[in-house]
């Protein structure tokens, strides 16, 4: 893309003394320091614990569903509990862990140091943004736990508007959780616009950086609506107007209606960072630029706008007209077409690249395969009459989880695995993160192909019991979430040994050409030393210096590579 | 005899399931074509371009005949996709003309169904006809339900405050042994409504929300609706379990709420006390004896015979069931007697 030659302004010199350079993790210290930080990379630690502790009570609820159903009738849990557990778990999963994972964590801690900025646009919102999410999550959680809230993380009406008004208090959280979505969007959006570093143009922005950008747009569009949703609901509830509810004279279906245009769109806001960071992961470990860079950053747009059209095709079976499901059919499949550009262009990456497969390249590949799947599967469900069939059972659980877990989740590991040095300045047992990744992949398409069977054999969702014929499957779905499980448990100890005695980690132990690998490890507190100036593309591996691409790796990555 | 079922997919009972089959299992090779492909190429670079000392990346080039072809090869398959889908779709959602008529309401958490037109009624269990158009017309009595046949591969979502339909033509009967099960596959929960403890003392819940559902020939059919169409479990130990039945009948049909049976004059009906066996005199100066024949054309057409005294507006016309007349005339027949 640019011919110039590199002057990177990258720290390499600084090299010797690094250890006397300040850095963001202990140039200040104490709780306090930590509480009240306006510093983006703090900001986004403190939300990568949080996810953490909230993808840990979600996990564990995944555990539970999946004991219940080992066998049939009552394993350890009678129905009314598992009906709450089954909402904990979705609810958490999605509203406080997918949904902020990439973008507040990683990308919060990443998008100001991509775009060589000294922080993102606004550094109060942000902080603010974080507490708002810490408060929406108590109020999720209590909301659930305290009020018996049984309804799936959906809340479909009018079973969720005949029990008492705990459902209130849960989309009451998930309202304020939506605020803080769209404060940080905007603030993303706001630092994309505004403080790139000289010489970083459109084209020249990482894709990872599209990605969150496309996500942001979402999340202010899109959000607002389910603030609307919720005022509804609550107007029903406490001052009986007809709205949702069919005994006073509302349409229930409405109410379906306009959570699906919140999440339909909240879907492509869970996807499109993961697909943000496997650009990121692909390009580093086979140490090329994207194929196809604008297709891939357009694609990222044209999934966040086709996003908000086809919201229907959850309701096929609802009662809505012919001639809607017809249109929404139509527009869900145009969906596949920005998804498949995407994993063709990756493949085609990799083509005459210097393929490296360390664990995030691991996760990376993980998720091609898994996503690819996972769009496959949708074809099933875009195609109406075969929809019929498959709607409300398993085959959809199966399919989402390959999109959500095996794609997002998938990006996000691979991230955390991937900045993980940069983060933390200590490097991982790289052998001990394969083991994890083998458990995590194995364990996941165990878990979830049966998934896939069961559904298509008719076994429908949100059930507490089933048939004896569906017995084996269920079987072995739970062994596999038992396997994910362990992967997830090993993979805990390897991050947490790394932290307490891992090796220090280099300026740039990937050898990635990505701009954030140019500043100290960990960062200095304002990112940069000086203002950086961007003279090439952030996968433009031919004008690297030997330096950068060859220096400071993992030790076991080095021998690897002798091989 | 049940059919054997698929691989991937329960056993094809309707005239449907062919059709969503064949879809099925064309998608099903298109991807597993697309996954092998995607991820052999991918694999296949990564051993081959696997990171050699000394071997750089190519720099990346462009190729945009490549990238437009791969963005527009695949709009002809989802096009011929959507195009199978909706003709599918269309196929199960306009039913044939005259098919036959079944009423069910979902509630939590039973199916109670309604055989049309004789209006019998069976609960958690249906018998449908094989080789005929049937269509179900469905509400619910609470919150949002789904009817599941897996085997005729049709689902329709039963919301509350309005009727949606669906058909389906089944093509095979099924072994007594081994009925079709009829899911619920919208969550509707396990509490609303009773508490907790009842909830799990009764083990009731969304996914025990399931009926059984019969395939027979046309008789088996004829004759079970008919057996169905008898006095209530409960009136079945009385000493006369048709005018039993006929007592609740009149209640739940409305008749009470202008007739009685107390001997009262000068409701806005006649009382049907004594009313059997006695001389009816009509408006037009007719009269005749109040027998079954009577009774029952007084239900079925009220005008054609106006007792003196009263006015037809207020009696609407009723076309119950042969053995529902019948049990109200019996009812009738027990008030000449009883008491007096
Ligand atoms: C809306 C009020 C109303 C309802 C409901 C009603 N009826 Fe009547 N019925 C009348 C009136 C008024 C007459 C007298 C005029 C006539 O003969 O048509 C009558 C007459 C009759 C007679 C003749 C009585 C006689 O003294 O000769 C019979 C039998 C009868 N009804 C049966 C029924 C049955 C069975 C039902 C319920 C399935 C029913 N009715 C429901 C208003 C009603
Ligand atoms: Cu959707
Ligand atoms: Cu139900």
């Amino acid at each position: 893309m640019t011919t110039e030659a590199t002057t990177a302004p990258s720290a390499h010199g600084a090299d010797a003394h690094s250890d006397d350079l300040p850095n963001y993790l202990t140039h200040e210290r104490g709780i306090r320091s930590w509480m009240t930080t306006l510093d983006h990379k703090r900001i986004g630690l403190m939300y990568l614990a949080s996810i953490i502790a909230a993808f840990f009570m979600g996990g564990v609820m995944a555990l539970l569903v999946r004991t219940e159903l080992l066998f049939e009738g009552r394993t350890i849990m009678n129905a009314d509990t598992y009906n709450q557990v089954f909402t904990l778990h979705g609810a958490i999963m999605v509203f406080l862990f997918i949904i902020p994972s990439i973008p507040g964590a990683l990308g919060n801690f990443f998008l100001p140091i991509m775009l060589g900025a000294k922080d993102v646009a606004f550094p109060k919102l942000n902080l603010g943004s974080f507490y708002i999410y810490c408060f929406g999550a108590i109020f999720l959680v209590v909301g659930i736990a305290v009020g018996h809230v049984d309804t799936g993380w959906t809340f479909y009406t009018p079973y969720s508007a005949r029990a008492d008004n705990s459902v209130i208090w849960m989309t009451m959280g998930v309202f304020i959780l939506g605020f803080s979505s769209i404060l940080t969007g905007v603030n993303f959006i706001a630092t994309v616009h505004t403080m790139r570093a000289p010489g970083m143009n459109w084209r020249r922005l990482p894709l990872f950086i599209w990605g969150i950008y496309a996500t942001s747009v979402i999340q202010v569009l899109a959000t607002p609506v389910l603030a609307i949703t919720l005022l509804l609901l609550t107007m029903e509830k406490a001052l009986g107007i007809a709205v949702f509810d069919p005994a006073i004279g509302g349409d229930p279906v409405l109410f379906q209606h306009f959570f699906w245009f919140y999440s339909h769109p909240a879907v492509y806001i869970m996807i499109l960072p993961g697909m943000a960071v496997v650009n990121e992961l692909i390009g580093t470990f086979s140490r090329r630029k994207i194929f196809g860079y604008m297709f891939v950053a357009m694609s990222s747009v044209a999934l966040a706008l086709l996003g908000f059209l086809v919201w229907g095709h959850h309701m096929f079976t609802s009662g809505m007209s012919e001639y809607s499901t017809m249109v929404f059919s139509a527009l869900t499949f145009l969906v596949a077409i920005p998804s498949g550009v995407k994993v063709f262009n990756w493949v085609a990456t990799l083509y005459q690249g210097s393929i490296s497969l360390a664990s995030p390249m691991l996760y990376a590949l993980g998720f091609i395969a898994l996503f690819t799947i996972g769009g496959v599967t949708g074809l099933f469900l875009g195609t109406l009459s075969v929809d019929i069939h498959l709607h409300d059972t398993y085959f959809v659980v199966a399919h989402f989880h390959y999109v959500m877990v095996g794609g997002t989740v998938f990006g996000f590991l691979g991230g955390l695995h991937y900045w993980w040095p940069k983060m933390t300045g200590k490097m991982y047992d790289e052998n001990w993160a394969r083991v994890a990744w083998l458990l995590v992949f194995t364990g996941f398409n165990v878990t979830f192909f049966s998934q896939f069977v069961l559904g298509s054999q008719g076994m429908p969702r949100r059930y507490y019991d089933y048939l004896p014929r569906f017995h084996n499957l269920h079987m072995t779905s739970s062994g596999g979430a038992y396997i994910l499980g362990v992967g997830f448990l090993v993979m805990a100890v390897m991050f947490i040994k790394s932290l307490r005695s891992g090796e220090k980690a280099s300026e740039n132990p990937w050898g990635s050409a990505g701009y954030e690998w140019l500043t100290t490890t960990p960062p200095h507190p304002h990112n940069f030393h000086e203002q950086p100036v961007i003279t090439r593309g952030p996968y433009d591996y031919h004008l690297c210096t030997e330096l950068e691409l060859f220096e400071g790796h993992h030790k076991d990555f080095v021998a690897s590579e002798a091989e | 005899m049940n059919p054997q079922a698929s691989e991937q997919l329960p056993p094809q009972m309707s005239t449907l399931a062919p059709q969503v089959d064949s879809l099925y299992y064309f998608i099903y090779y298109i991807s597993v074509i697309s996954f092998v492909l995607i991820v052999g190429t991918m694999v296949f670079y990564v051993i081959k371009y696997r990171r050699k000392p000394g071997v750089k990346a190519q720099p990346t080039g462009h190729n945009n005949v490549l990238e437009v072809a791969w963005t527009v090869a695949p709009v002809f398959l989802l096009v011929y996709l959507f195009h199978a889908g909706w003709q599918g779709y269309v196929f199960g959602a306009v039913a044939p003309s005259n098919p036959l008529e079944i009423h069910v309401t979902g509630k939590q958490w039973t199916w109670d169904f309604t055989h049309m037109p004789s209006g019998a009624q069976e609960s958690n269990a249906l018998t449908v006809p094989v080789n005929e158009p049937v269509r179900l017309t469905m509400s619910s009595a609470d919150v949002l339900h789904s009817f599941f046949v897996p085997a005729f591969r049709v689902k329709r979502d039963v919301v509350p405050g309005m009727f949606t339909t669906l058909w389906f033509e089944a093509t095979h009967t099924t072994d007594e042994a081994e009925p079709l099960t009829i899911f619920c596959a919208e969550y509707c929960g396990a509490t609303a409504g009773i508490s907790a403890e009842q909830s799990v003392a009764l083990n009731t819940n969304h996914s025990s929300m399931l009926a059984s559902l019969r395939v027979t020939t046309r008789e088996a059919y004829d004759t079970h609706v008919a057996q169905l169409d008898g006095p209530p479990e409960a009136c079945v130990a009385e000493a006369d379990p048709m005018a039993c039945w006929g007592e609740r009948l009149a209640t739940e049909m409305g008749c009470m709420g202008c007739h009685n049976t107390t001997g009262a004059a000068g409701g806005i009906a006649p009382t049907w006390r004594g009313l059997w066996g006695s001389n009816r005199s009509f408006t037009d100066g007719s009269t005749r004896e109040a027998d079954a024949n009577y009774i029952i054309s007084s239900m079925m057409e009220p005008q054609s015979q106006i007792v003196t005294g009263f006015t037809t507006a207020n009696m609407p016309v009723y076309a119950p069931t042969e053995n529902r007349k019948l049990a109200i005339v019996a009812f009738i027949r027990s008030l000449a007697t009883e008491g007096q």
